[in-house]
């Protein structure tokens, strides 16, 4: 029985695609989304539709870079290079997220038990 | 800036082709079937695994389209590329439609430029908004200012940082010693205009302090256009001396271009006041132009309030000539447009009017186009096409019309902006201003996407109120559908109908006010008269004997060209805006104080005058030889002055003298009355004559005077004789402002002229587009009606009944619409009132006669159509569906 699946949640997408480049350095579209389905424990899924049109919009907004060179086992690929912007971006949102998730944890916690 | 930056790679990424991700996809796809092969699958179901996967090629290409671009501009670009195919398969309708618009949006444009050129460009000086124009103000009306007035408001004053005097309008000055003579325009003002004004010269130095004196060294600014042309830009130009009316005079500048204070003018020279100027006699001789910019602390209302103070001193302390003279504070830019801006706007709404008939014209055409397309309509219906998607689409089929209409509409203004420059007056205030600039530009584009909404909606709601059912059943056929866009169009017509109206009794008004104009008689004959100014060179001609005998050679030298009949001088031409008011006292009589003290025109004149000009005797005689300089002073004056100021009397033998003098010691204009001679309207044609004295040229000669000659040679051959006399007198002395006589009373109705002919031009336009369109929808309707006039035909009705029904069905639209457009008529042409003469804005003849205009050019429109009808064959109609 694989694990439950998960839709990618509107706005992590671009989050998980800058982490990924951080961690992976310059990388194809497979290679990101392979990466963030390891990650989620396959219980993301990214189909083309999801992934290339994220692809787009980020190197629309100049947090990424993308040029043709042979990949390692000697095909053509579409690598994606975080840029100084998309840097930027990735440690405004990281620190976001996390207080956000803090935040919710917090909340979500069970009740203290009464005294 | 992120969202920015993605926004416009986007915006962009509209016009463009979406990149191909497929090769990018394809990759992925490899990539992902290998690692599947490596966990152990058989090639065929790894690649099967993957594709699965993936989610498919198609949405992932569909998704980077979307990202691409914006798909809402995406879908509009299509929208108006598939707009574009269908008017390319109806170039005709293209092509009417097109035409249309930029008629009138390109009309709308070139008035907009004038308007924005000459009423609402501010001024060029710095803070133009805190300079305002200070005058005297006699009773009612404004006057020019004294030297004395001018020099005690400076003084007095302290709500103004600067206050700037000038001579009114441009002299002449003649040029030499620097190759050919040349005469130029100059102006005079006081050393501090330029820094009232806030404008740099481009090269050297404004005028200092003090270089205002009489005593002072002569110096002069050249203005750029003048320094270029005559100079070249040589900038070595400055600290030279150059020779003005035989005055060394340094340059110390070059002004720029956008100097035009009080004038235009190629020199700028000082005022230099004598002490004659500015003493105490001479506070009754209102001459000089002033201006002043407001002090940082002061408002116009305070210094209104202290001006109106300062007038009332100088009342009290000179009640003879200042009695009844206040003052008046207005923002410069105001005095100079004040007076244009109502019939300006006029215009600008007129031709507002003509867009609207354009409009009207265009939905009519349109709302025709979507009739025929019913069946197009219906079938894209039947396939699920939404009411919003096509009113959506032939909205924007109807604004890239509109758009095509714009930029032709801008070739057009260009045109028409040529021909109106060509026929506007010549004193147009700041015409050089008027250009297609930016805001005219964003005022056309304004436009355009206005108009394509006002003429887009009516056929895009049309398209898309009826059903699908409805369409089907009437496609092709003559059904409802087209029955009811009928109907709009006949509301278009009234609309225009209306409009029209409106505007050719506004043009009517204006044309009969003009003929009446025409019709009055100036005073004075213009056939034959030719007419040019002599400026004598003061350092050459000192003395009033040189003068004297220069003048006197040259008229009798003039008098001997072939066909000359009569020349003379005289100082000022009447309707030349030159004009010289005083106060007299008459002997024998107590002399009045303020507003009732006899006042007249004065002007010099040698004896031949009355008779170049025409202007007839009345009563005793003209000058003669018996009126010798120095000796008796004698006067002719006009019928006005003496059924004025001496309605019982005979004013022959009278003595009336003022207090103004030309300088010399004991003598004043004034002297005896000899004659009486005929009213001239010396301002204005429209202004009634005023009352006017007459002093003889040789009594009192002038260095500066217009010549007129009367003769029966063409004007060409006049103007080369004078200027052979001229020359073989004086090489020094050029031939100024030569013209015919008649000129100066065309020029004195120059602004009514260019109101008339652009208000004719519009009606023109507006009536031939109501014709246009009365005649499509009359058409239209008969076409649908076919069937029926086919069948009144086939039982018998006669072909004058058919025609007699088609046009009284269109006649009974024309009047509904005329009948309406009188009653806008009534209510707007009261806008007109200060442009008319002797008629009232409602006058009866001219919104008769404008009817009478509409009703046969409806009927032209038609007459065709009903033709037409009545030429039907029964048969075929009654088959044809």
């Amino acid at each position: 029985m694989p694990p439950s699946r998960l839709d990618v949640k509107q706005g992590t997408l671009a989050l998980m695609i800058l982490r990924t480049l951080d961690v992976l350095g310059p990388c194809h579209g497979y290679g990101i989304a392979r990466r963030i389905e390891e990650t989620s424990g396959h219980r993301l899924s990214l189909n083309y539709g999801t992934l290339y049109p994220a692809l787009l919009k980020l190197e629309q907004e100049g947090a990424i870079r993308a040029a043709w060179r042979a990949s390692e086992n000697n095909r053509r690929a579409k690598f994606y290079t975080l840029t100084a912007a998309g840097r930027k971006q990735l440690a405004r949102e990281t620190q976001s997220w996390q207080e956000t998730a803090a935040l919710m944890a917090a909340f979500l916690a069970p009740p203290p038990e009464p005294t | 800036m992120r969202q920015l930056r993605a926004f416009l790679l986007r915006v962009i990424g509209s016009f463009r082709a979406a990149p191909d991700y497929r090769e990018e996809m394809e990759a992925h796809l490899a990539f992902a079937t290998q690692d599947n092969i490596r966990r152990g699958m058989s090639p065929d179901a790894a690649r099967r695994e993957a594709l699965m996967q993936s989610g498919g090629f198609t949405r992932g290409a569909e998704g980077v389209h979307e990202r691409h671009g914006l798909p809402w501009l995406q879908e509009t670009l299509r929208d108006a590329r598939l707009a574009l195919r269908a008017l390319r398969h109806n170039p005709a309708y293209t092509f009417v439609a097109v035409m249309t618009l930029a008629l009138g949006v390109g009309a709308n444009t070139a008035i907009f430029s004038v308007v924005r050129g000459v009423v609402l460009r501010p001024l060029p000086y710095r803070e133009p908004e805190r300079l305002v124009s200070l005058e005297s103000t006699i009773g009612e009306r404004g006057s020019s200012v004294s030297v004395p007035d001018f020099l005690d408001w400076r003084a007095q004053s302290t709500s103004m940082r600067g206050i700037s005097a000038s001579y009114t309008g441009t002299q002449q000055t003649v040029l030499t010693g620097s190759g050919e003579p040349e005469r130029l325009t100059q102006v005079r003002v006081s050393a501090n205009t330029l820094e009232v004004l806030g404008i740099a010269p481009l090269l050297g130095r404004g005028f200092a302090d003090g270089e205002d004196d009489p005593g002072a060294p002569r110096v002069a600014l050249l203005r750029e256009d003048f320094w270029l042309r005559r100079f070249g830009g040589d900038s070595s130009i400055v600290g030279r001396t150059l020779v003005f009316d035989g005055f060394p005079t340094t340059i110390i500048g070059i002004a720029p271009r956008a100097l035009g204070w009080p004038a235009e003018a190629d020199v700028w020279m000082t005022t230099r006041f004598t002490p004659r100027d500015a003493a105490p006699v001479a506070r009754g001789a209102r001459w000089l132009t002033v201006i002043g910019r407001l002090a940082d602390n002061a408002t116009l209302a305070q210094s209104r309030d202290e001006f109106s103070a300062i007038a009332t001193r100088l009342q009290q302390l000179d009640p003879t000539h200042n009695g009844d003279v206040g003052t008046r504070v207005t923002p410069l830019l105001e005095s100079i447009t004040g007076d244009l801006e109502t019939p300006l706007y006029v215009l600008l709404g007129a031709v507002g009017f003509v867009l609207l008939i354009a409009c009207a014209n265009v939905a009519s055409l349109s709302l025709g186009r979507v009739a025929a397309r019913d069946g197009e309509l219906a079938v894209r219906t039947a396939l699920g096409a939404s009411r919003g998607r096509i009113a959506r689409q032939v909205l924007t089929e109807n604004l890239v019309l509109a758009t095509m209409g714009g930029v032709a509409g801008i070739g057009v203004a260009v045109l028409a902006l040529k021909a109106l420059l060509a026929v506007a007056p010549a004193d147009l205030p700041r015409v050089s201003d008027v250009r297609l600039d930016g805001s005219v530009i964003a005022f056309t584009l304004a436009l355009t996407v206005v108009s394509g909404i006002v003429f887009g909606v009516f056929p895009a709601v049309r398209a898309a109120a009826t059903g699908v059912h409805d369409r089907l059943r009437s496609a092709g056929r003559s059904g409802r559908g087209s029955r009811e866009s009928g109907k709009s169009r006949r509301v278009l017509v009234v609309a225009e109908v209306a409009l029209a109206v409106v505007l050719v009794t506004g043009a009517g008004l204006l044309l009969r006010s003009f003929a009446l104009l025409r019709a009055v008689d100036p005073g004075f004959r213009t056939d034959g008269v030719t007419t040019f100014t002599v400026l004598l060179p003061s350092t050459r001609y000192e003395g009033d004997a040189r003068v004297e005998s220069f003048t006197a050679d040259l008229l009798a030298r003039l008098h001997r060209l072939p066909g000359v009949s009569s020349a003379a001088m005289s100082f000022a031409l009447p309707l030349s805006g030159d004009s010289f008011g005083f106060t007299f006292t008459i002997s024998g009589r107590e002399a009045a104080n303020g507003a009732d003290e006899p006042r007249a025109q004065a002007r010099v004149a040698s004896d031949e005058y009355f008779a170049a000009m025409g202007i007839p005797l009345l009563r005793g005689r003209l000058f003669d030889e018996r009126d010798q300089r120095g000796g008796h002073q004698v006067l002719v004056i006009s019928s006005e002055l003496a059924r004025r100021y001496f309605p019982d009397e005979d004013p022959i033998g009278r003595l009336l003298q003022t207090g103004w003098g030309n300088g010399i010691p004991g003598q004043s204009f004034g002297g005896e009355v000899i004659g009486v001679v005929g009213d001239v309207h010396q301002s204005a044609i429209e202004q009634d004559a005023t009352p006017h004295m007459y002093m003889r040229a040789a009594q009192w000669p002038l260095d500066e005077f217009d010549v007129v000659v009367r003769s029966s040679a063409p004007y060409s051959a006049v103007v080369s004789g004078a200027r052979g006399v001229l020359r073989a007198l004086d090489p020094d002395i050029p031939l100024g402002a030569a013209r015919p006589l008649g000129d100066l009373v065309d020029g004195a109705l120059g602004h009514r002229r260019f109101y008339m002919l652009l208000l004719g031009a519009f009606a023109g336009v507006a009536l031939a587009l109501a014709i246009v369109g009365i005649y499509g929808v009359m058409a239209y309707g008969v076409r649908l009606r076919r069937q029926e006039l086919g069948v009144r035909l086939a039982l018998g009705a006669s072909r004058g009944g058919v025609v007699r029904l088609v046009l009284g069905d269109g006649l009974q639209l024309v009047a509904i619409g005329i009948v309406a457009g009188t009653l806008a008529a009534f209510a707007l042409t009261r806008l007109l009132a200060s442009l008319l003469y002797e008629i009232k804005p409602t006058d009866p003849a001219t919104f008769s006669v404008s009817v009478l205009a509409l009703v046969a050019a409806a009927t032209i429109a038609c007459v065709l159509p009903a033709r037409g009808a009545s030429r039907l064959d029964p048969v075929e109609t009654i088959r044809a569906d």
